[in-house]
């Protein structure tokens, strides 16, 4: 921890706003809900199709409050804002929920700034499980689930359980061996996805798309089969929060602090990589945000876990809906580059303004 | 928009022109070039194979096409393929029934489509499609285009909601639209059709492996919008015009003919078994094919081997000249190269599975036997 304190007392040196951030995590967060809401509104009521604010809003009251409004609005109008944005918008929501807390867990347990949430295969095994599915000629789909999410899911975990149980029967450090077999088994997964993208014919296109990840499918069953688990991972990671800032310290002084290190690096994991795969199941593979969100928040608020993972949260939220509705806006252009295109400028300015030493 | 980069236009031309090699190439890169400082182990990698996927891309086709070509139309005895007519689905114009709504269709992937009543608003996301739609009358009721939908002129000008792998749902639902036509085999992606019949547009997915299936996909998108006697006109005018030109060329010598897709990196021509090769067939050359329905890649030593003597340049309309394939290296030893027999050909008519087909088989005709003088078309 650096001289938070210090900068704060210190009358002659001027602070900046971000320092001066710091020391109100309430504010930020109730500026955080404030960003939601405001991703929220405006997701909904933009789209393609110029539906006026008005008629959203009684749609909404409508249809989500059971008000008995008069009718002034089309058909076509409510299917757009009910059936077509709302899933849409929410999903947004809880998959960027769901990236940038599993990506704070990874990045604190691993003790790695570089780490996001498809550190431990989880993107290759998602992407390969996708690419399978795509290519096998059978066409099952319950709930609106097709074997591309299904497959997603649990190729995703089986990556992860892969990589967890090769690196724990290896002679290297904890940490250092998931890194590396992460890495390798990724990197073989991926060897595994260029065959079947090179075997899959007219189908290449499905996988791209999957590859680049959207939520141009998103619709209400698939929201309330992924939302729970992404959600009720999120938050069981929140309150883990206090191994995590002991994880921080490493993990021999976590151990010293009273956390029971194997079990609860098992259970974060775990839990990271339940929210990951349910998230890409549903979204495909949009990058940047489980990288970068958590950087973001602890460039304003220090590294305090408590402070990070919910703010993390907060922010992943309101910047996936953001990302999203430019996306649409601009012609469903994939959702990862608008992702980046906003996020790495501002990410570098956070750095450049960041004075005191940053650390995870 | 530069004609190349447009979007290959149609599933058959998805798999048989050379647009989806660059239409690839061209997406790749950006994502190539994503920002991502900090990338995981498994980007590197994953973009990486994107680079590959060229390859995927052009080899894509008909991967899971059934290669249901008329018996002899296609193959290596030419003349036997000219001299048997194609068995299509020509029923007299006469004999067909006005259809009556409401009306269940089945399409080419199976869905059951159920209309209620004649669709008055019309979204059609392929331009062969688009194509049928205009010819048969039935262009007034359409309100919505693909991106690639570039004919006829009063096409251009309606509002695009498709592009390259995308539809537009929400505008799709917005226009009200009764009737979606799309293209199958993932032309558009069959995950935001379903979305869109899980909102209740009817959605009709069209795909014809071979020219019989391309016929009755101009009479099933006739009956789908009630102008089912007019399609079957239309399509027993293509069959007069397709049995004609069989005609012509039957007693012609049928050259080895390579139909050039694309060579700018690696070549690719048709593969075995696709409508291209039977269309060669029909226009009175000896098709050179891949070994394999799903293989669209020429090795040069396997082209050398084959020895065109006419090379038919589909990419002409991406500046493929004669002269350009004269200087490449390998390419001199080949019959066709020394005789000049290097003849461009409208890629678009020929690859793309509408009403215009029978122009492309003539324009194929006189790039295949540059002395032929066809009869008018029916």
């Amino acid at each position: 921890m650096t001289a938070r304190g210090e900068v704060l007392r210190t009358p002659l040196v001027r602070t900046s706003w971000l320092e001066r951030a710091r020391g109100r995590p309430g504010r930020l967060a109730v500026a955080g809900f404030g960003a939601v809401v405001a991703a929220l509104v405006l997701g909904v009521a933009f789209g393609t199709v110029a539906i006026s604010p008005l008629d959203t809003v009684a749609i909404l009251a409508h249809r989500l409050l059971g008000l008995g409004l008069p009718v002034t609005w089309s058909p076509a109008a409510e299917t757009i804002v009910v059936d077509i944005r709302l899933p849409r918008v929410l999903s947004a929501m809880v998959v960027g929920v769901g990236l940038a807390v599993a990506g704070a867990a990874f990045q604190g347990l691993l003790r790695n700034p570089l780490a996001d949430p498809y550190v431990l295969g989880t993107a290759s095994g998602a992407a390969l499980g996708a690419a399978v599915a795509v290519i096998i000629p059978v066409r099952v789909a319950v709930l609106e689930f097709g074997l591309v999410q299904v497959f997603a899911f649990v190729g995703a975990l089986a990556a992860v359980a892969l990589v967890y149980n090769l690196s724990r029967t290896g002679p290297l450090a904890p940490l250092t061996g998931l890194l590396l077999t992460g890495y390798a088994v990724g990197s073989l997964l991926a060897a595994g996805l260029a065959m079947t993208m090179y075997l899959s014919g007219t189908n290449l296109r499905q996988i791209f798309a999957y590859l680049l990840g959207g939520f141009d499918g998103s619709s209400w069953l698939r929201l309330a089969v992924a939302g729970p688990l992404i959600l009720g991972g999120s938050a069981a990671i929140l309150a883990r929060a206090r191994s995590i800032n002991g994880f921080l310290l490493g993990e021999e002084s976590a151990a010293h602090l009273g956390v029971d290190v194997r079990r609860e690096r098992r259970i974060l994991l775990g839990l990271a990589s339940l929210v990951t795969a349910a998230a890409v199941s549903i979204s495909g593979l949009v990058g940047f945000v489980g990288l970068v969100v958590p950087h973001l928040v602890r460039l304003v608020v220090g590294p305090n876990a408590r402070r990070v993972l919910p703010l993390s949260a907060l922010l992943g939220a309101s910047l996936m809906v953001g990302a999203d509705l430019i996306a649409r806006l601009l012609g469903e252009i994939p959702v990862g580059v608008v992702t980046a295109v906003i996020g790495a400028p501002f990410f570098l300015a956070l750095l450049r303004r960041a004075r005191t030493g940053y650390e995870l | 928009m530069n004609r190349s980069a447009t979007p290959p236009t149609d599933p058959l031309e998805g798999s048989f022109d050379s647009a989806p090699a660059r239409v690839s190439r061209r997406r790749s890169r950006p994502v190539a070039r994503r920002p991502r400082p900090f990338a995981g182990p498994w980007v590197p990698r994953l973009l990486g194979l994107l680079v590959a996927l060229v390859v995927g891309a052009c080899t894509s086709g008909v991967a899971s096409t059934p290669a249901s070509i008329p018996p002899g139309a296609t193959g290596s005895v030419a003349p036997a393929a000219t001299a048997t007519p194609i068995p299509a689905a020509t029923p007299s114009p006469t004999l067909a029934p006005a259809a009556t709504f409401p009306l269940t269709l089945t399409d080419d992937e199976q869905n059951q489509v159920v209309l209620k009543a004649a669709p008055t608003k019309i979204v059609s996301i392929t331009p062969a499609t688009t194509e049928t739609l205009f010819a048969i009358g039935a262009g007034d009721r359409v309100v919505a285009t693909g991106e690639a939908d570039d004919y006829p002129a009063a096409a251009t000008k309606l509002p695009h909601v498709a592009s390259f792998g995308k539809v537009d749902v929400e505008k799709i639902v917005g226009l009200g639209a009764d009737l979606v036509i799309a293209g199958g085999n993932g032309f558009n992606p069959p995950e935001l059709l379903a979305k869109l019949r899980s909102l209740g547009v009817p959605v009709l997915v069209v795909y014809a492996p071979d020219l019989p299936g391309i016929l009755k996909d101009i009479e099933l998108v006739g009956d789908a919008v009630g102008d089912g006697p007019a399609a079957r006109g239309l399509t027993a005018r293509m069959q007069a015009g397709i049995d004609q030109l069989s005609a012509a060329t039957a007693a012609l010598p049928h050259p080895r003919t390579f139909y050039e897709l694309d060579a700018t990196k690696e070549i690719y021509g048709p593969a075995k078994g696709s409508f291209v090769a039977a269309e060669i067939a029909l226009a009175g050359g000896q098709p050179i094919t891949t070994t394999d329905p799903a293989i669209f890649s020429f090795p040069l030593e396997t082209l050398v081997s084959a020895d065109p003597e006419v090379i038919v340049l589909g990419d002409a309309a991406y500046g493929t000249t004669p002269e350009i394939v004269k200087a490449r290296p390998g390419w001199g030893g080949m019959t066709a190269v020394k005789t000049g027999a290097i003849r461009p050909a409208n890629d678009t008519l020929v690859t793309r599975p509408g009403p215009r087909l029978v122009e492309g088989l003539r324009d194929l005709a006189l790039a295949i036997h540059p002395d032929l003088v066809l009869p008018a078309a029916p």
